[in-house]
């Protein structure tokens, strides 16, 4: 992540992963979740907190989760069904199911169904939030397969030319085993910034960056300025000339394998309402396994060897900086803004549980 | 396209798409290929043209196509095989043949495993260049299916805070059918613009716009100036704020999926003029009923067209409807080729004994 969606450090309070999943598990319980499904949601929500994803992780999501609940646009309890299948693929109704519940369970089945016939892919309706969808293609990793996730729904982007939003910066992940380097993962939204890293902003005091949001009436906002109240974010690339129909492009794609495949969804998410997609190709129906992963260790070496350009120190590529990141935050704990821990300890007062454990 | 990739009207001449066609085919011919393969080809390499796509068009690549040809680099008559196969997936060594050949009949394969299984997925090694990527996956359409076809290829992007090109422009397209709209049609290289869209600004003579090359250290060149030499891509995103390592990851993906799933290339490991494609058609029907699917599409394309336009713009589009409009008009009133490109024609048809080239 760039520094400036950092947490200040005078701001930020250490959690260790552990702790941390021991109380968000707690609260996922109390709301209603399954014990399997709690376990469920909150690996999701650490691997995205210990990775540094943390507009995904529990600061921006926790509080939003349980207010899901409390309205009744989520499901604690979701029976979520097939209802249409073929030998690689299948769509299901996710019955109002928080994603980071469900599309884990999801993903299961696709990576079965790879297993049997070299490919699984699976389109999801009704559905809720889906976190980190790195997560869900990561899944495929230990079975030696490509994962690939997709999560679309609501609007908040404008089509390139529009003034108006009518997507969401949809993103899609994909995520590729090597052999001793760290994977490659790529969870790339279609906007320059997450939604939600804008809120971050907000939240850290910081201005607007050029290029990743338009004011009211669709204006690229090519300046450092106050973020104005009502903002739409931008399609990757910010201009038409600097490629923002691709980022267009890329949410169109992804609403159309998610939303447009289960079940026609597009446009305005009532309720919450949001569509998935996910896949796993099997390495091993096309190429010999131990080959394709030395193959991509030699690849990611020749990646991260490139001449730096002036004033950097290093090359990556997608994946890396998170691995690193990983390390450390389960050796020197998680970051989070003290604002954050002090919602943690008036939820775990209301629900009437231990605090989270500094 | 951006006004300053067109070309400019004094140097236009125009041809109708089916004597474009048939020249191109000719020439193809001449080359060794059969007929029936050399009619494939110009097919692909004409729609580029057709859809206004022109760099991938007759004018920057047919001359590229001949010099591999003589280097031997392309195989006119390929015995082309498939290496591994399941279900739903297979693996294609293409003995050198042309990308505009392989990746077609990769296509049809793909098809037909996606009839059975749902999906199919084909990756291709040790092919050649594959045109515009939008045609193979458009090739899934009439069968009721979305596609998709990725091509990789040589190191001429730079990673994001990188100084050397190490990736490829990887292009991905995806084609998905409606009812009536027009279908959505995305082909996207991973770079701000695709490689060959710089030679076609030294021909015009045009200048390099902001946030599309790097310089010699790997700076990203953000303001306006003339074309640099060497070919140092940026990723789509131009910098890390702006989303750059979206392009580069964007582009590694792609390689994933063409070379490393196929034969494990990339960068330095590609022989000269070598390539690799992946192909894949999603039955639509595998997951939900056809006609709902295309009414669904016809709702979707029709609330992003109507979007009220920003400031200053007329229209919003979506992906493949310029393209579709741009046939239409070319199919009417031909295909606009600088005249340099015509003047090259009729050099190979006459050292080649062929017909001339017919202009309208």
């Amino acid at each position: 992540m760039l520094e400036h969606f950092h947490v200040a450090e005078e701001d930020e309070v250490r959690i260790m992963p552990d702790a941390l999943r021991k109380t968000v598990n707690e609260l996922f319980v109390k709301i209603g979740f399954s014990k399997q499904d709690a376990w469920q949601a909150t690996d999701v929500l650490l691997l995205s907190d210990t990775r540094g994803v943390d507009t995904h992780g529990v600061s921006n999501m926790m509080r939003r989760y349980i207010a899901g609940v409390a309205e009744g646009f989520m499901n604690p309890t979701p029976n979520w069904t097939i209802t249409r299948e073929t030998p690689t693929t299948a769509n299901v109704d996710c019955d109002r199911g928080l994603g980071i519940a469900v599309i884990p369970q999801v993903m299961e089945l696709a990576i079965e169904k790879a297993r049997d016939t070299g490919i699984g892919a699976i389109t999801m309706s009704n559905g809720r939030h889906a976190g980190m969808i790195a997560y869900h293609a990561m899944m495929a990793l230990p079975h030696d397969m490509i994962g690939y996730a997709i999560t679309a729904g609501g609007q908040s982007m404008p089509p390139t030319f529009g003034a108006e939003p009518r997507l969401a910066p949809n993103p899609h992940a994909w995520a590729v085993p090597g052999d001793k380097e760290p994977p490659f993962v790529l969870d790339i939204s279609s906007s320059s910034v997450a939604a939600n890293k804008i809120e971050l902003l907000r939240r850290m005091k910081s201005l607007t960056i050029p290029g990743i949001m338009a004011d009211a009436e669709g204006n690229p906002i090519m300046d450092e300025r106050e973020i104005p109240p009502d903002n739409i974010v931008l399609p990757n690339g910010a201009t038409r000339e600097l490629g923002s129909h691709k980022g267009y492009g890329l949410s169109a794609v992804a609403q159309i394998f998610g939303g447009i495949l289960s079940d026609g969804a597009f446009g305005p998410y009532e309720g919450g309402h949001m569509s998935h997609f996910v896949a796993a190709y099997s390495i091993e129906a096309f190429t010999d396994v131990q080959r394709f992963k030395e193959s991509m260790d030699d690849f990611m070496k020749y990646l991260r060897e490139t001449p730096p350009a002036m004033g950097n120190d290093r090359v990556y590529y997608a994946g890396l900086p998170e691995h690193e990141e990983s390390i450390d935050r389960h050796e020197r704990g998680i970051p989070l803004h003290h604002e954050v821990v002090e919602w943690f300890d008036s939820a775990t007062d209301e629900f009437n549980l231990s605090p989270l454990e500094r | 396209m951006l006004e300053h990739f067109h070309v400019p009207g004094a140097d236009r001449v125009m041809i109708r798409r089916e004597d474009l066609f048939k020249t191109t085919a000719d020439i193809f011919a001449a080359m060794g290929m059969s007929r029936e393969d050399a009619e494939l080809a110009s097919d692909g390499l004409v729609t580029a043209d057709v859809r206004g796509c022109e760099t991938h068009g007759v004018s920057n690549m047919l001359r590229n196509y001949l010099q591999s040809f003589a280097e031997g680099k392309i195989n006119p008559t390929p015995n082309w095989k498939i290496t591994k196969e399941t279900s739903a997936v297979a693996t294609i060594d293409a003995d050198k043949a042309h990308g505009l050949i392989i990746c077609p009949k990769a296509m049809d394969i793909a098809i037909e495993k996606a009839k059975k299984v749902g999906i199919g997925a084909v990756t291709i090694h040790n092919s050649n260049h594959a045109g515009m990527m939008a045609y193979h996956a458009m090739r899934a359409m009439p069968h009721d299916m979305i596609g998709y076809a990725i091509t990789g290829g040589g190191a001429v992007m730079v990673p994001t805070y990188g100084a050397e090109p190490r990736v490829g422009a990887v292009p991905h397209a995806w084609a998905v059918p409606a009812d009536k709209m027009p279908p959505f049609v995305l082909d996207i290289s991973s770079s701000s613009v695709a490689a060959n869209k710089i030679q076609l600004l030294r021909r015009t003579g045009a200048n390099l716009p902001p946030g599309l090359m790097a310089d010699e250290e790997g700076t990203p060149i953000m303001e306006e100036q003339e074309v640099p030499s060497g070919v140092r891509l940026l990723p789509w995103g131009s910098t890390r704020e702006l989303g750059s390592h979206k392009g580069y990851g964007m582009a590694v993906i792609g390689q994933v999926f063409s070379g490393i799933l196929s034969a494990g290339l990339f960068g330095i490991s590609v022989p000269p003029g070598n390539g690799s494609q992946f192909v894949a058609a999603f039955s639509i029907d595998a997951f939900r009923d056809v006609n709902e699917f295309k009414g669904s599409m016809d709702e979707f394309l029709t609330y992003l067209v109507d979007t009220p336009p920003a400031k200053g713009h007329d229209r919003v589009y979506y992906a493949g409807l310029p393209e579709h409009e741009e046939t239409e008009l070319r199919e009417k009133n031909g295909i606009p080729l600088h005249r340099e490109v015509i003047e090259w024609f009729d050099s190979e048809t006459n050292r080649l004994g062929l017909e001339s080239i017919r202009r309208i």
